[in-house]
């Protein structure tokens, strides 16, 4: 010890600090990752993963954007089925959307624009990495890139039968294209779903292929489904009947034997189910919602005692006026004071707070677990009695009138099923050849069988119907403005797109 | 040369004094021997080494480690006390034998030693921009942190209280908001990194520096772009025997005001109005009604209790004490509780190394009352009662609507919500010396923070909207744990005329966060000891969570101070981070600064002036790093894939995981940048009772990381993060203080901090950033040549008063009599380019830049005066300049009850003049517009206080130093034009957001009496 002075001492200790600091700092020592989740560049490593990313498309269609009040604003509300319902002063900028008197800041208008752009998105990220998947089944790959192509479809036919042109986007952005994004003609856009859709067909299985875990993904029938209502949006009535007979001749689907069945928890993915968005009331994290659930049937639930809802979606005066004599599908539509719930549980009773309510049976949904929000039901996006019905609209349109009451009269066959014996002749048959009459009976067939269900709007602006029909609903529609949405505001503030005429 | 001229001036005096002697040798007095002691004016305690001369004479000697001197001087003599960092005294003899003498710390004296990043240095060694804040000042605010203590201390130093709720921090800006981030400074805390300072107990603390330009703030590179916060706690001191002192106060807080609200008389009225009916046959007759804000407001007690041992030989030295703070929240059921414990301690263990501890523990219990009561409150209907007359509370949903809940039940049943924290915090560090030049220090810092959070609520139904079905505890448990590991060596030597200290150090530090959280519902009771998570894994309804994170990073630092003459002074430092948050390639920065300073007063040519006691002139300029301005985003440039994004299909609704990319990054994130030039000048007159120091900053930061709001085609969750904006603030920090010294001391002080606050870029692509999005409208608008989140929206013109006025003038088209008039102040020509000039027709181009949240001027005044062992004390604030937006006010869904102002003025037929629109709910007159936009100016009495000490004499035999007793309040008066009850809206998340009245937590004004003992 003799030969360490002090100085060497100081030094050894001084030196040994640093040694040691140097040893816990290695060269990963800055090397952070996110903890619990996976990094986008590290993701896409097997089909798993790539099976992942496709349900968080479907994911989204659950939102509350993609099925509740912005949603609801931009369909049924707009259209001349449905009030805004709910206490009168309840989310004003609905009863905007019911009035026609909206604007571009309306929130419902923006929900949507962007809830369906972030089911686009997500697909788009999808659809690019999904190819360069390291070892995955060929068969897996090709139908997961044919889910994710239909899903895009569905949202650009939407956004395009809402606002026009719209932005095209088909990969994930990068930050120099975020603001330089353009409307798009609405003839691209409709080539764009074509191919999607096109693509789609070719590798999705049919219906009854699918293993039965998988039930509720994008078939091969769906995609043929959204495709046919493309055409019919184009007027392309020739490939709307190719597709609706392949649908009808592939004979996966069949009509349900009772209509208000359809709306049932037993009717979920039933026969006649084309393509749903699937929920499920799974056992809530928060004791209020679970990771299953969508809000749709909270917000049009019944608003008062018994207290299942918000009351959003008041069936209309002019729809419930519209039914034929009878109609068993009247009954089935909506639900009022008075009325036992479907699964007679309780009887609703008036609510001082809401004049005239009237509720959306079709939306309705029995006791389930956790609170109103945590809601189960399957939301029909496409039954294959709408199929019919296009059918029938397509061949009609075609010239082919007395193979279009084959379909028609299917449809009005199942729903007398239900009817009351007398007085007879509730929902006869429809016989009439002439083109012209028949296109009347088979849009009012749409109507009454496809009430609440979110299609009205779009059934009467491909019908270039929607002028007549919303002045005679006195709303304050504005013809060559009202026919399009706005495009919102902030995507205005924030791009170089223009604005729809008339906003 | 310096030795010749004292040698000169030595026998000049000498020869001086002889002269005198000869002249009049009857005058010369007799020679007597005093002793005394000297004791410190803080508490009393004898001070060591004081300085003892007589004034003019050569005789001197210094006080020993009871603070007792004894000294031969003339009866008529003068004697003066020197004491490092006190205020220098001068006490006539008088003939005395017996002279005790108290020293009090001179906060102005050139002696001054202000702690910087690394080391201390003279104050008139400083060449850059340092505030100080010493424990007298801190510990008269009644607060349990020392952030709120800091408000209006520091020129430069912006400080807003986040919230009123018992233990809230506050919100402080260093020079302006200079990021569109977190702006928020960082604390070192006894050398130790932190990002908070709520859990130091201000009465532990020394001193507090504010390092403000970048020179003194370049040490801390990547971390110094806000401002540096340096916290100093007390040390031990040699003495005889330990100083035991304890200090406590007990007050009561109540709410600054209340807001005035329709009462029940007008809101029936106003029913009737609204929905056009006479659900309320005689409104008059309701009366007042329920004073909603009375039912959930209380006086609340504040209490503060700290004990505390200070003492030390020549080789140990310590400074141990305990605290327990108690607070309740004037809101009911807010309270909070803590307790903390320190031991600072300092050992040489031989010639050559020395161990040092600094070691805090706290302990805080919080009780979180439900804060949205108070929105509850502002908003309920005052003809409703609490509870009906069965006891029950009452329903308020019917007929105003589900969004309304009753605050009174929301606080009975959602208070069993509590926090538990418990914090370890400190560091040990070693020093060797090599010689007598060179120094190395390596310094190990750690923070373990550990916080527990129980939140219960029972099963309850007040209404269809305010209930809860299964009762439910929500369990949350976080750790937060830093080290820090800092080597440093320090050369310092003066020779001749030179002064040279150089710093070279290597440092790293890592950061990780853990969180588990659960839920379980459907208790077997209610008891709070079945109030627990059970280990049953299959319990279903019992689920988890969590969340973990971490980070590091490396820096190697260098600085060297020069110094010539005590009057050219040098500094230049520079820190090299690298950082964990980004990526690899643009994790390394370096941050250099440079300074310089000319003591001009030591100039010979100025000291004849006689005029100056003190001038310096000082410059810096340098580089700084925001790397916490992402504190929420901890890995900013990587996309993270979200999972828990189920699907749901097959029979069996199974649930199949869904992930994906949710939220967009920016893989090229890097740095926030800020330059700093700074121009200061210092300066003393009439003998240091006039001093003051003006700085001159402009701060300017660039590639700022802002989230750039993205059109939602993007189909991100979120807006990604782009290095993209820049911002400057240019403004002032000015101090002046005048005091005066015995027989009555006295001093005011003044501080004024005028800052612009403008953005200078943001975004090629898009120039301006919407935020704050109020019913799909956005509030602010952010854009180059305005402040950070400038208020936004429509003017408005008047009110529709006529049907005349609704033809003449443009309407969006739901507008009807009494609603708004916007301005139509811009339109658009047929290529589509803004004219600036009315078009005729509202549209969104007709809104505008409304007014700036930021204040341009913060103020603050101080005084105080001791006179024969009373001391009085009074600080004063403001701010001017400010926009508050009301966005309470905005939210009329169903029918709220409205503010009692727009009762009185409101448009009704019969009253078609108003300038108030009528009550409504709907349509345009809640679109974002000035109307919700108030002045934020206000002047407020911060703090007053009288004291009085026990005269030393009366104390001796009982063994007290010192026994003081004093009465002080908080916030007593404030003149605001705001409405609301406080104009402070700060906003420690989004810089975009602020100055907005969501509805917070209100401060509180306080009286206190407390008591300070030395031993």
């Amino acid at each position: 010890m003799k030969y360490i002075n002090k100085s060497h001492k100081k030094a050894v200790l001084a030196l040994l600090l640093v040694a040691l600091h140097f040893t816990a700092c290695n060269k990963d020592f800055l090397d952070r990752k996110p903890q619990g989740d996976a990094d986008v560049a590290n993701f896409f490593l097997d089909g798993n993963q790539a099976t992942q990313a496709t349900n968080a498309v479907y994911n989204q269609l659950r939102s509350w954007e993609c099925t509740a009040l912005p949603y609801l604003g931009t369909t049924d509300i707009l259209s001349d089925d449905a009030d805004k319902g709910s206490t009168p002063t309840d989310a004003l900028y609905m009863l905007d959307m019911d009035n026609f008197t909206f604007d571009p800041a309306n929130s419902s208008i923006s929900g949507v624009w962007s809830g369906f752009y972030r089911v686009i998105a997500r697909a788009n990220l999808a659809i690019q990495r999904i190819p360069n998947v390291p070892a995955m089944d060929e068969t897996l790959r090709k139908r997961l890139l044919g889910e994710n192509k239909a899903l895009r479809a569905y949202a650009y036919l939407l956004l395009v039968q809402w606002f026009g042109e719209i932005p095209i986007i088909t990969e994930p952005l990068s930050a120099d294209q975020y603001y330089t994004q353009t409307r798009k003609p609405v003839a691209e856009v409709y080539e764009q779903i074509e191919r999607d859709l096109t693509d789609a067909i070719a590798v999705l299985p049919l219906k009854s292929k699918y293993p039965s875990a998988d039930l509720g993904r994008l078939t091969k029938g769906a995609a043929q489904g959204i495709l046919a209502k493309l055409y019919m949006v184009k007027h392309d009535f020739p490939k709307a009947e190719t597709l609706c007979l392949d649908i009808i001749n592939s004979n996966e689907y069949s009509l349900l034997p009772v209509y208000r069945d359809i709306f049932l928890p037993t009717g979920e993915n039933g026969a006649e189910s084309v393509f749903e968005i699937q929920a499920a009331a799974l056992d809530p994290v928060d004791g209020i919602t679970g990771p299953g659930a969508t809000p749709f049937n909270m917000v049009q639930g019944v608003r008062g005692i018994p207290n299942l809802g918000w009351g959003f979606n008041r069936p209309s005066d002019n729809l419930v006026s519209s039914f034929e004599l009878f109609d068993p599908r009247k009954s089935a539509t909506y639900l009022e004071p008075g009325n036992d719930l479907p699964d007679g549980s309780a009887q609703i009773q008036d609510n001082p707070e809401i004049i005239g309510e009237r509720f959306n049976r079709k939306a309705w949904v029995p006791a389930h677990t956790g609170l109103q929000d945590n809601g189960p039901g399957n939301i029909r996006i496409l039954r294959y009695a709408d199929i019919l019905l296009l059918a029938a609209e397509a061949l009609n349109e075609n010239g082919k009138s007395s193979q279009a009451l084959v379909f028609l009269n299917q449809v009005r066959q199942r729903a007398r099923a239900t009817a009351p014996a007398f007085p007879p002749g509730i929902l006869a048959d429809i016989t009439i050849t002439d083109q012209t009459q028949l296109r009347e009976k088979i849009y009012r067939e749409r109507r009454s069988e496809l009430a609440m269900e979110q299609h009205r709007w779009f059934d009467l602006q491909r019908w270039g119907r929607q002028s007549a029909a919303m002045i005679a609903a006195g709303k304050n529609f504005v013809a060559n403005k009202h026919e399009l949405l706005p495009v919102p505001q902030k995507e205005i503030d924030l791009s170089d797109m223009v604005q729809n005429a008339g906003y | 040369m310096k030795k010749s001229f004292t040698l000169i001036h030595f026998y000049g005096r000498q020869l001086l004094s002889l002269v005198l002697l000869l002249a009049g040798a009857q005058m010369l007095s007799a020679q007597i021997r005093v002793t005394g002691r000297v004791t410190d004016a803080a508490d009393g305690s004898g001070l060591i080494g004081v300085t003892v001369r007589e004034k003019g004479g050569t005789a001197g000697t210094s006080t020993d480690v009871d603070g007792n001197f004894t000294i031969t001087a003339g009866t008529d003599a003068t004697l003066q006390f020197t004491y490092t960092g006190y205020a220098l005294k001068e006490v006539p003899v008088e003939g005395r034998t017996i002279l005790n003498v108290t020293l009090g710390e001179d906060p102005f004296t050139l002696e001054q030693v202000v702690v910087v990043g690394y080391g201390t240095q003279k104050k008139s060694d400083l060449t850059g921009a340092v505030g100080t804040v010493k424990s007298k000042d801190i510990e008269r605010i009644a607060s349990p942190s020392i952030d709120q203590a800091l408000q209006g201390k520091i020129a430069g130093v912006y400080v807003t209280p986040t919230s009123g709720e018992p233990g809230a921090g506050a919100t402080i800006r260093i020079r302006g908001t200079g990021t569109l981030n977190n702006a928020n400074p960082l604390y070192v805390i006894d050398g130790m990194i932190s990002y908070d300072a709520s859990f130091i107990n201000p009465q532990d603390v020394a001193s507090i520096e504010v390092l403000k330009d970048a020179s003194s703030a370049a040490i801390y590179g990547a971390r110094g772009s806000n401002g540096v916060i340096i916290i100093t706690t007390k040390n031990g001191k040699q003495r005889k025997d330990a100083l035991i002192s304890f200090n406590s106060y007990y007050g009561t807080q109540q709410v600054t005001k209340k807001i005035d609200l329709m009462n029940a008389a007008e809101f029936g009225q106003v029913y009737n109005e609204f929905t056009n009916s006479t659900y309320f046959p005689s409104p008059a007759s309701l009366g007042e009604g329920t004073d909603w804000q009375g039912e959930i407001f209380r006086n609340a007690p504040i209490a503060n209790f700290q004990l505390a041992a200070n003492g030390g030989g020549e080789r140990f030295s310590y400074n141990a004490s305990v605290n327990y703070f108690n607070q309740s929240g004037i809101l009911k059921n807010a309270e909070f509780e803590r307790i903390t414990a320190r031991l600072n301690t300092e050992n040489k263990l031989n010639s050559w190394f020395t161990l040092g501890t600094n070691l805090a523990y706290s302990n805080s219990k919080k009780q979180l009352a439900p804060t949205g009561v108070i929105g509850s409150a502002y908003r309920i209907s005052p003809v409703l009662t609490p509870t009906d007359s069965l006891g029950k509370f009452t329903d308020p949903t019917s007929p105003y609507g589900l969004a309304i809940a009753n605050p009174v039940a929301d606080l009975f049943y959602k208070s069993n919500n509590h926090e538990t924290g418990d914090r370890f915090f400190g560091s040990v560090y070693g020093n060797i010396k090599f010689g007598k030049y060179l120094t190395f220090r390596s310094n190990y810092g750690f923070d373990l923070n550990g916080v527990k959070k129980k939140d219960y609520t029972p099963v309850f139904r007040v209404s269809n909207s305010q209930l809860l079905n299964d009762d439910r505890l929500y369990v949350e448990n976080t750790q937060d744990r830093r080290w820090i590991w800092e080597q440093t060596l320090t050369f310092d030597k003066e020779w001749e005329k030179h002064h040279l200290n150089v710093l070279a150090g290597y440092t790293a530090e890592e950061y990780r966060f853990d969180k588990i959280n659960a839920v379980r519902t459907d208790f077997p009771g209610t008891g709070d000891d079945l109030l627990f998570l059970i280990e049953s894994g299959d319990d279903p309804t019992q689920t988890g969570g969590g969340r973990s994170y971490d980070e590091a990073l490396i820096s190697q630092l260098f600085r060297v101070n020069y110094s010539y003459l005590d009057r050219y002074l040098l500094t230049f430092s520079t820190r090299i981070d690298q950082s964990s948050r980004f990526r690899k390639d643009l994790r390394r920065k370096i941050f250099p600064s440079g300074s310089v300073g000319w003591n001009i007063g030591q100039e010979p040519f100025v000291q004849n002036l006689r005029i100056f006691d003190r001038l310096k002139l000082r410059a810096s300029f340098g580089i700084l790093g925001n790397q916490n301005s992402l504190a929420s985003v901890r890995y900013p440039t990587l996309g993270t894939i979200q999972s828990g994004l189920y699907a749901i299909f097959g029979p069996d609704e199974a649930l199949n995981q869904g992930a994906t990319l949710v939220n967009y990054a920016n893989p090229d994130l890097k740095w926030e940048t800020a330059q700093q030039t700074d121009i200061g000048l210092e300066f003393g007159f009439f003998k240091g009772q006039l001093t003051g120091e003006v700085d001159w900053y402009n701060r300017f930061t660039y590639d700022i990381i802002a989230a750039v709001p993205i059109p939602d085609y993007v189909g991100s969750g979120s807006n990604p993060l782009v290095n993209t904006a820049q911002v400057r603030n240019i403004g002032w920090d000015i101090t002046l203080n005048w005091r005066h010294s015995a027989p009555f001391s006295w001093n005011v002080g003044a501080i004024f901090s005028p800052v612009q606050n403008e953005i200078v870029k943001l975004n090629e692509q898009r120039p301006e950033i919407f935020s704050s999005f109020v019913q799909g409208e956005p509030a602010t608008r952010s854009a180059v040549g305005l402040p950070i989140g400038a208020f936004y929206g429509y003017q408005v013109a008047g009110i529709f008063q006529t049907e005349a006025d609704l033809t003449t003038y443009p309407r969006f088209g739901n507008e009807g009599l009494g609603d708004l008039r916007f301005a139509d102040i811009n339109g658009r020509d047929a290529s589509g380019n803004l004219t600036g000039q009315p078009d005729g027709a509202l549209t969104n181009d007709d809104r505008t830049y409304l007014g700036s949240p930021i204040p341009t001027l913060t103020y603050s005044f101080n005084a105080g005066a001791e006179w024969k062992g009373f001391d009085i004390a009074a600080d004063l604030l403001g701010v001017r300049g400010n926009q508050v937006f009301n966005a309470k006010k905005t939210f009329r869904f169903s029918v709220y009850n409205w503010e009692a102002s727009e009762y009185a003025g409101r448009w009704t037929p019969e009253n078609p003049n108003a300038t108030t629109p009528r009550i409504t709910n709907g349509g345009s007159n809640y679109r974002v517009s000035d109307y919700f936009l108030e002045d934020g100016r206000f002047v407020r009495l911060r703090s007053v206080l009288i004291g009085y000490s026990l005269p030393s004499s009366w104390l001796q035999h009982a063994k007290i130093n010192k026994f003081r007793v004093y009465v002080s309040g908080m916030n007593l008066w404030t003149s605001q034009k705001y409405s609301g009850y406080s104009p402070e809206f700060s906003n420690n998340e989004n810089a975009f957001q602020v100055g907005f009245d969501n509805v917070s937590f209100p401060i509180a004004k306080s009286w206190q009496v407390g008591v300070d003992m030395t031993f």
